[in-house]
């Protein structure tokens, strides 16, 4: 670990960082009013309409409860998009980039070594996930507040489901750095990874839309994303551990292969 | 192929540091061997199949500046990144500082300033910024910075600004001075002169040569063989990743063959004695030939009431260059000192 990389990373990501979390606010606090506005009316939709049954739920999420919303809302594509931003955005590049503009020259001619590189890039990245997840549920409780269904939020259990939802975007993260690790340039490095958000969520949205393809949903890590679960009281303990270890899967191949790559002079 | 061999330097002006541990007798050489800054044992670097290093060995000794000649794609950066630790070594090993690249490259990082060639800096920071950046990641205070910045006419105002508005010639200054700003005891130049004007050409001169008279040592790899000519102790001469030539400058230059033309006054004399002389041309009073070796016998041999003009022309490294580049086959290794 490297202190004046670390901050500096951070410092160069902190427009970006106060943009798209003020964004994760305002996304949060508009779930509980989507939910307290259309929850009944959708309710009545539904016990008309199997179709409107189906489409209310989504994943793991439904718009009839808060918690169900809560959980729409985190895998929503807006949601995706705003943590994408770091889990994707940032660390596809956070080595191939350097690598790219040349400047990983000038930072490794320093006596850091590249382990201690991944590894504190991996830690600037977990800062800023965690930052926009914070930055969401605290918009979801300030909803739920201002929309007077406070009460039907869990508020304690919330640290759960920031551990949980963290865990998921570090899972993202570290495979967008083991991809940032393997290439030269970032373009291979933000395919890949990109690649590997957009598997996992058509095999949660499969599992939706097609009972007979429901077992494709076990093979998402959105799948193992489970707010509902959390905030109801029946969270399986599996989903974090499981989430856990494809996070520190991607790490440990960070760590064992970057260091023994050659970096030959930048084309 | 040539034969490696040793040749004492000939120098007989101040010592480089170099020529110093060669002037000790033999007794304390052995006592006390100085660990080279460089020194590499038959390193090879192979892409697949490509060999991009060739079972390179030299030495490069503590505050000597080290020039390193080859043209584009001739292996000298990735010998550069071999010895940072860049690359990992496919057979033979080198050290820095005593230390083993493939094991110590933190540690000889710490203790090294390295210049890339065309170096690339963070566009959105100010020049002063990228410099305060890069000396915190060093771990080590920027002790010269000013001093250099001073040198290379970098002014405060100019620092302010944000490296996207500099040149080409303020980004390498920029680049000389993160890599030389934490007084390091080995700086390492991709190049160093790439972009800079002929007077920033010379202040930079100037610095290498204080930093070789405070002890410093540079190894810096060109194609400017002007420069190399002008402040380097000792220079490699390296061709498709092997080593063509070692040597001293003024040894090498003393090697080449310098274009001599001369005029006579009643005929020309028999010139076939003459050590070292050869291609002679004769056309009517006048004869060109090349001389190679030492000036004292051809001037000996010459000297005659009846030569009317003599000229001389300068042996340069070039001539040494492009003659280690004619012929076609990759002949190593002339080595000396």
């Amino acid at each position: 670990m490297n202190g004046a990389l670390l901050v500096q990373t951070w410092r160069w990501q902190a427009v970006k960082l106060a943009i798209v979390a003020l964004c994760a606010v305002g996304w949060g606090w508009l779930l509980p009013l989507f939910y307290a506005q259309f929850s009944d009316s959708i309710r009545t939709l539904a016990a008309q309409n199997p179709l409107f049954q189906q489409l209310s739920n989504f994943g793991s999420g439904s718009l009839l409860t808060l918690p169900g919303t809560v959980t729409l809302g985190t895998e929503h594509p807006i949601a995706i998009a705003l943590l994408g931003v770091f889990a994707i955005g940032m660390g596809a590049v956070a080595v191939a980039g350097e690598r790219q503009r040349g400047t990983l020259e000038v930072l490794l001619a320093r006596p850091i070594p590249r382990r201690g590189l991944v590894m504190t890039l991996t830690v600037a990245l977990f800062g800023l996930i965690a930052v926009v997840i914070a930055a969401m549920l605290a918009g979801m409780t300030l909803g739920a507040a201002t929309q007077g269904v406070f009460d039907q939020l869990n508020v304690s259990r919330l640290p759960l489901v920031w551990v949980n939802g963290f865990l998921l975007w570090a899972a993202f993260g570290t495979f967008a750095i083991a991809a940032s690790v393997s290439f030269d340039r970032s373009g291979p490095a933000i395919g890949l990874s990109l690649a590997y958000l957009m598997v996992n969520y058509f095999l949660e949205i499969l599992g939706t839309f097609v009972p007979g393809a429901r077992w494709a949903q076990e093979y998402s890590l959105f799948h193992h994303f489970q707010p509902t679960e959390i905030l109801t009281g029946s969270a399986d303990p599996l989903d974090f551990v499981l989430l856990l270890a494809v996070a520190v899967i991607p790490v440990v191949y960070a760590l064992v292969v970057f260091p023994r790559r050659d970096l030959p002079a930048p084309g | 192929m040539t034969a490696p061999h040793q040749d004492s330097h000939p120098d007989a002006g101040a010592p480089s540091p170099g020529q110093a541990e060669a002037a000790l007798p033999p007794d304390s050489r052995a006592a006390s061997p100085p660990e080279p800054a460089i020194r590499t044992e038959r390193l090879t670097k192979r892409y697949g199949r490509v060999p991009a290093l060739n079972a390179l060995t030299l030495d490069v000794q503590q505050g000597e500046i080290f020039g390193f000649l080859g043209p584009n794609g001739a292996g000298k950066s990735t010998t550069i990144r071999t010895l940072l630790g860049f690359l990992h070594p496919t057979d033979g090993r080198a050290s820095v500082l005593g230390l083993d690249v493939a094991t110590q490259s933190v540690e000889i990082r710490r203790r090294t300033g390295y210049l890339p060639g065309g170096i690339a800096l963070y566009d959105s920071l100010t020049g002063m910024g990228a410099l305060d950046y890069l000396a915190e990641l060093q771990g080590r205070p920027p002790v010269r910075r000013a001093e250099l910045a001073d040198r290379l006419q970098l002014s405060a105002t100019v620092l302010r600004r944000r490296v996207r508005d500099y040149s080409r010639g303020m980004r390498q200054k920029i680049g000389v001075i993160q890599a030389l700003q934490h007084d390091p005891e080995l700086a390492i130049l991709d190049e160093p002169t790439e972009g800079l004007d002929p007077l920033m050409q010379q202040a930079f001169y100037a610095i290498l040569l204080d930093l070789r008279r405070e002890g410093r040592t540079v190894f810096f790899s060109s194609h400017i063989l002007s420069e190399v000519e002008r402040v380097c102790d000792r220079v490699a001469i390296i061709r498709a990743g092997q080593l063509m030539a070692l040597q001293h400058i003024d040894e090498l230059l003393a090697r080449r063959k310098r274009k001599v033309a001369l005029r006579w006054r009643g005929g020309t004399p028999d010139l076939s004695a003459i050590p070292g002389l050869a291609d002679v041309t004769v056309h009517r009073d006048q004869v060109r030939a090349t001389l190679q070796g030492a000036m004292a016998p051809f001037i000996r041999a010459i000297a005659s009431p009846s030569l009317e003009d003599l000229t001389i022309e300068p042996a340069s490294l070039e001539e040494a260059f492009l003659e280690f580049y004619a012929d076609g086959d990759d002949n190593p290794a002339e080595v000396a000192g």
